[in-house]
């Protein structure tokens, strides 16, 4: 930024146009404030460092301004003549002062910054119930809404919350709407309306701790946090548009809530702040969810092992978050079905009825989303799917041991029965020589691969003769 | 200029006020009190009994006496309240036209709007003889959890009595005015109403005449009532016990007990020890059993403590939804004749760790309230501002029976806030906004205000229109809703209208009605 050439199009100074109304733009906070401080003076470089705004985006307004002709080029008089560096740096310095420190309201004239305003004097009218003067007041304060928040309020940057209610309360009482109730005021209504909602939008900004930080750091650090809008972005929304509307589409189907286009990041606090979360009710909830939580415990340790378990549902209910909670409805359910299995399979022969081995494995399957890896459960879920031939599911169960404890021989002969079974005789045997790999003692192997040899055998025998 | 009075419309009992000479005044009716029951009835000879009249005939007529019709005011008739009331009222309740509950008395049918417009009338009348002049205007008060049916109910009632309603505003929220005029400087209050049948709490910041409510909460079934009906429990246990007869189900022996219960517990804030003393109530085949027991201050607060301690957590909720802790409070303002007990008031000093404001009269304040805000409205002397709130969330149902709330509940107005929603399928061309009130999440659960349908979608991928849904509520609290396609510019928008349980038809009908009976009293 050292060049100080005229033809620097940085060097070059614009002004607000002669015949554009600025009151009936419409702009962002951050624009308007920005087109406050084009004032037919300050050069584009100033600009771009006093706005509070990004430079990128400062040149992008003003471009779209030009384009638009709210704005010109005061050509050939740039007033703040590159003197030196000095000068300008010390304007810089009072703006950015101004801007971080103390930027009231009032301090705008002192520093070249027009607040208030000048105001259209032909909207005054004197046959309204309102003096001239609150008429002027109204008007400027309007014009000057683009401000930031803490401007508006005309506080300091940071200000307690008392500081910011204070001020809220202050200028309520000036532009509240009913302090002119049933007065006859014209379009006065619409523009205390407007303040009004203004006002308070600052506040409710101001005063949340959480919003306030990011108020304050950005104006601090005189980054402002909503960039102007660009129309760019809102062209390329309606572009994809397709041809042949569905007329068949009905009219009762509500929007779903899904704010779609990458917001500014005041948009987005914004638009939270309706869908505010319910601290205290999430803390209630959770409270109770921990009281019936214990009170389940305590159903445990008793023995009504049904009773925690519905105890535990209705805290996970209405506490979701809580992941000891779905821990130990798990171990719950694994005493309660764990302990039937156990029974079962303890009991379990070859020659166990299928409807015995089938409850078995309802209830491992019960059991095992709470403890998925557990090698016991797999390894009894592995063997009663082998045994009620539901092979796919047994090799699943016998894969996940394995891909656990690769080491295990016993697992691979599994998988190796499961696979035979299922015809892979190739697949079968390279399991039972794993297992074997791993266990030269493994007796289910060194069977299976005796039998499977001999099959092999006799199978080749069979198709010569 | 006419004078604008403030009326607090009661369950039990009704006051008005007016602000003179800069001072808030309650006004007192022909006999002298301030307050006037909220009670009419038509007597043997077809006569229209209003507030005391009504009321002292009350025990000989109670089937032709109605007394409050605030709990059935702008409800539904199948609601549970009105079905209890059914069952608890002498009078005879019915189901009107409208779904709405309607009262028979003196082979009449009221609706309730109606009898809330008596009462008003009456109050009106009592503020036209104590000023000399005509009223026309009025701020009416009703509890902060009023839906918007409930509130325009009582806007039709004021519309009968010959009364333009200038504002509706919150129970708790005029208390703090009354309380507010007289102060300077930046205070927290909290306005704990104990009333008949409900329980509410407001947290209210004022400064310089500024007042803004922080936070409202409470329990609608919680009151002075549950602590008539803890005594009622006690003394037949206690008659079961000393007798062995059980008072149950001999509804006669109830209200006997349920008045005495009432008029002992009234009486034990001042007193320590009361009597009972109900003979005849009940008889069998050894002859007539007669009640005789005596109630000690102790006993009582016993059987209540549980109630009073059930206000007291909502007082911690409310807390917490303003954001303060109890300590941060400066002032208590106590509402309602049922924070006369000292066990309340001693719960309430302790919780705050302060004694509640002396300064004002539970039952005159927020009467009180009501007549500051209507000075406030129009007396450019005044210098009081209220920041109101909506009694309610507003929002729209969206896709799977949900509620998106735009405008939380005790947000100030005026306000505008808006979301932009998507559509759900590929190539909608059109959605539809339904306007609800309420606080569930539930759609179906809150009531529905208006809708409308925006068309002319661009088709495109579900997800991808972005539709801006705008809420807009206006210093009147009246609701204007848009939605705006954001890449055609389509707009389409309502202006929400509330409506209460009649038509203009019916209240102009009503109200023709109510003159031509005027004419005849004058006959």
């Amino acid at each position: 930024m050292g060049v100080d050439s005229v033809d620097n199009p940085m060097n070059r100074v614009v002004a607000l146009a002669a015949n554009c109304d600025a009151t009936q733009l419409k702009l962002t906070a951050a624009e308007g404030y920005l087109l406050s401080r084009i004032d037919g003076k300050t050069p584009l470089r100033l600009l771009r460092e006093i706005g509070g705004i990004p430079p990128s985006n400062v040149d992008e307004c003003v471009e779209l301004w030009l384009d638009d002709g709210v704005i010109e080029v005061v050509a050939g008089k740039p007033e703040a003549k590159p003197k030196g560096a000095s000068a300008s740096a010390a304007t810089t310095a009072t703006a950015a002062t101004a801007a971080t420190a103390a930027d009231k309201m009032d301090a705008g004239e002192s520093d070249g910054q027009p607040f208030p305003p000048p105001i259209d004097e032909s909207m005054l009218d004197e046959r309204l119930d309102i003096s001239l003067d609150i008429q002027r007041r109204i008007l400027e304060f309007e014009a000057g809404l683009g401000r930031p928040y803490h401007t508006l309020l005309n506080i300091d940057v940071g200000s307690q919350p008392k500081t910011v209610k204070r001020a809220y309360f202050k200028l309520s009482k000036e532009f509240h709407p009913d302090r002119f109730f049933r007065k006859q005021i014209g379009d006065y209504g619409a523009r205390l309306n407007r303040i009004f909602k203004k006002i308070l939008e600052a506040h409710e900004m101001l005063s949340d701790p959480e919003l306030r930080g990011v108020e304050n750091q950005a104006a601090a650090s005189d980054t402002f946090v909503e960039p102007p809008q660009q129309p760019t972005s809102r062209a390329a929304l309606s572009g994809p548009a397709k041809t042949a509307p569905d007329k068949n589409a009905p009219p009762e189907a509500t929007p779903a809530a899904a704010p779609k286009r990458p917001l500014t990041k005041l948009e987005r606090l914004r638009q939270r702040m309706p869908f505010k979360i319910n601290h205290a009710a999430i803390a209630e909830r959770r409270a109770r969810a921990a009281e019936i939580f214990k009170a389940a415990e305590y159903s445990q340790r008793a023995g009504r092992l049904k009773e925690a378990e519905a105890n535990i549902r209705i805290a996970i209910t209405f506490d979701p978050s809580r992941s000891e909670f779905k821990e130990a409805l798990g171990s719950l359910r694994i005493e309660a079905a764990g302990a039937r299995a156990a029974k079962l399979m303890a009991a379990s022969s070859d020659r166990m009825p299928d409807s015995e081995l089938r409850e078995v494995l309802t209830l491992l399957e019960d059991v095992l989303p709470y403890r998925p890896h557990d090698p016991d459960l797999n390894e009894r879920a592995a063997r009663v799917c082998l045994k009620l031939g539901k092979l796919d599911d047994a090799a699943e169960y016998a894969e996940t041991l394995i891909a656990r404890t690769p080491e295990v021989a016993t697992y691979h002969s599994m998988l190796g029965k499961i696979e035979r079974e299922r015809g892979n005789s190739d697949e079968a045997m390279s399991a039972f020589e794993t297992a074997l790999k791993y266990d030269e003692e493994d007796v289910d192997a060194r069977r299976a691969i005796a039998s499977m040899r001999i099959g092999a055998r006799d199978a080749a025998r069979g198709g010569r003769s | 200029m006419s004078r604008v009075i403030g009326i607090d419309l009661g369950t039990t009992n009704s006051c008005v006020a007016v602000v003179e000479n800069g001072q808030p005044t309650v006004i007192p009716n022909s006999g002298g009190y301030k307050t006037t029951p909220s009670m009419f009835g038509i007597s043997q000879d077809g006569k229209r009994l209003v507030g005391h009249l009504a009321k002292r005939q009350a025990i000989t007529n109670a089937r032709n006496t109605v007394f409050a019709s605030k709990r059935l005011i702008g409800r539904r008739f199948d609601d549970p309240e009105v079905q209890k009331s059914i069952d608890l009222c002498p009078y005879e309740i019915v189901r009107g036209p409208n779904e709405d509950p309607r009262i028979k008395v003196g082979g009449k049918t009221f609706t309730c709007p109606e009898i809330a417009g008596i009462i008003l009338r009456e109050m009106k009348r009592v503020a036209e003889e104590y000023l000399s002049e005509t009223v026309q205007e009025a701020v009416i008060t009703v509890p902060a959890y009023f839906n918007d049916t409930q509130r325009q109910c009582t806007k039709d009632a004021g519309k009968i009595a010959g009364l333009e309603v200038l504002r509706i505003i919150n129970e708790p929220t005029a208390a703090a005015l009354a309380y507010g005029m007289s102060r300077q400087g930046d205070e927290k209050i909290a306005v704990y109403d104990l009333g008949g049948g409900t329980f509410d709490i407001s947290i209210l910041e004022m400064s310089d005449g500024v007042v803004e409510v922080l936070a409202t909460s409470g329990n609608t079934f919680l009151g002075g009532e549950d602590f008539d009906r803890r005594i009622v429990q006690h003394l037949v246990e206690w008659f079961e016990e000393n007798e062995g007869m059980d008072l149950r189900s001999d509804t006669m022996a109830l209200q006997r007990l349920k008045d005495a219960s009432e008029k002992a517990k009234c009486d034990l804030s001042m007193r320590d020890v009361v009597e009972i003393n109900l003979p005849f109530i009940a008889s069998d085949s050894e002859g007539p059993r007669h009640l005789n027991y005596e109630l000690t201050r102790e006993t009582l607060e016993g059987l209540v403590h549980d109630v009073v301690e059930g206000t007291l957590k909502s007082v911690e909720q409310c807390c917490v939804d303003a954001g303060v802790t109890p300590a941060d409070i400066d002032q208590v303002v106590l509402v309602g004749g049922q924070t006369r007990m000292p066990l309340v008031q001693r719960r309430v000093t302790e919780h705050f760790g302060k004694r509640p404001h002396k300064g004002v009269n539970p039952d005159e304040v927020v009467g009180l309230g009501a007549a500051v805000q209507a000075a406030a409205l129009l007396d450019s002397d005044n210098d009081m501002l209220l920041l109101d709130v909506t009694p309610l969330s507003l929002g729209i149902g969206t896709y799977g029976g949900h509620f998106a709330r735009l405008i939380d509940r005790n947000t100030t107005v005026p306000v505008s806030k808006g979301h932009i929603f998507t559509t759900t399928r590929d190539d909608q061309s059109a959605v539809k906004i339904r306007v609800l009130q309420g606080e569930s999440d539930m759609a179906a659960e809150n009531d529905l205000l208006g809708e409308f349908v925006l068309s002319g979608i661009r088709p495109a991928p579900k997800g991808e229109p972005e539709i801006e849904v705008s809420f807009d509520i206006d210093a009147n609290g009246i609701v204007s809703v848009s939605a705006r396609d954001l890449a055609t510019g389509k707009e389409q928008s309502i202006t929400v209208s509330s409506t209460g349980t009649l038509s203009d038809d019916e209240i102009d009908e009503i109200i023709n009605e109510h003159d031509l009976y005027e004419v005849q009293l004058k006959d």
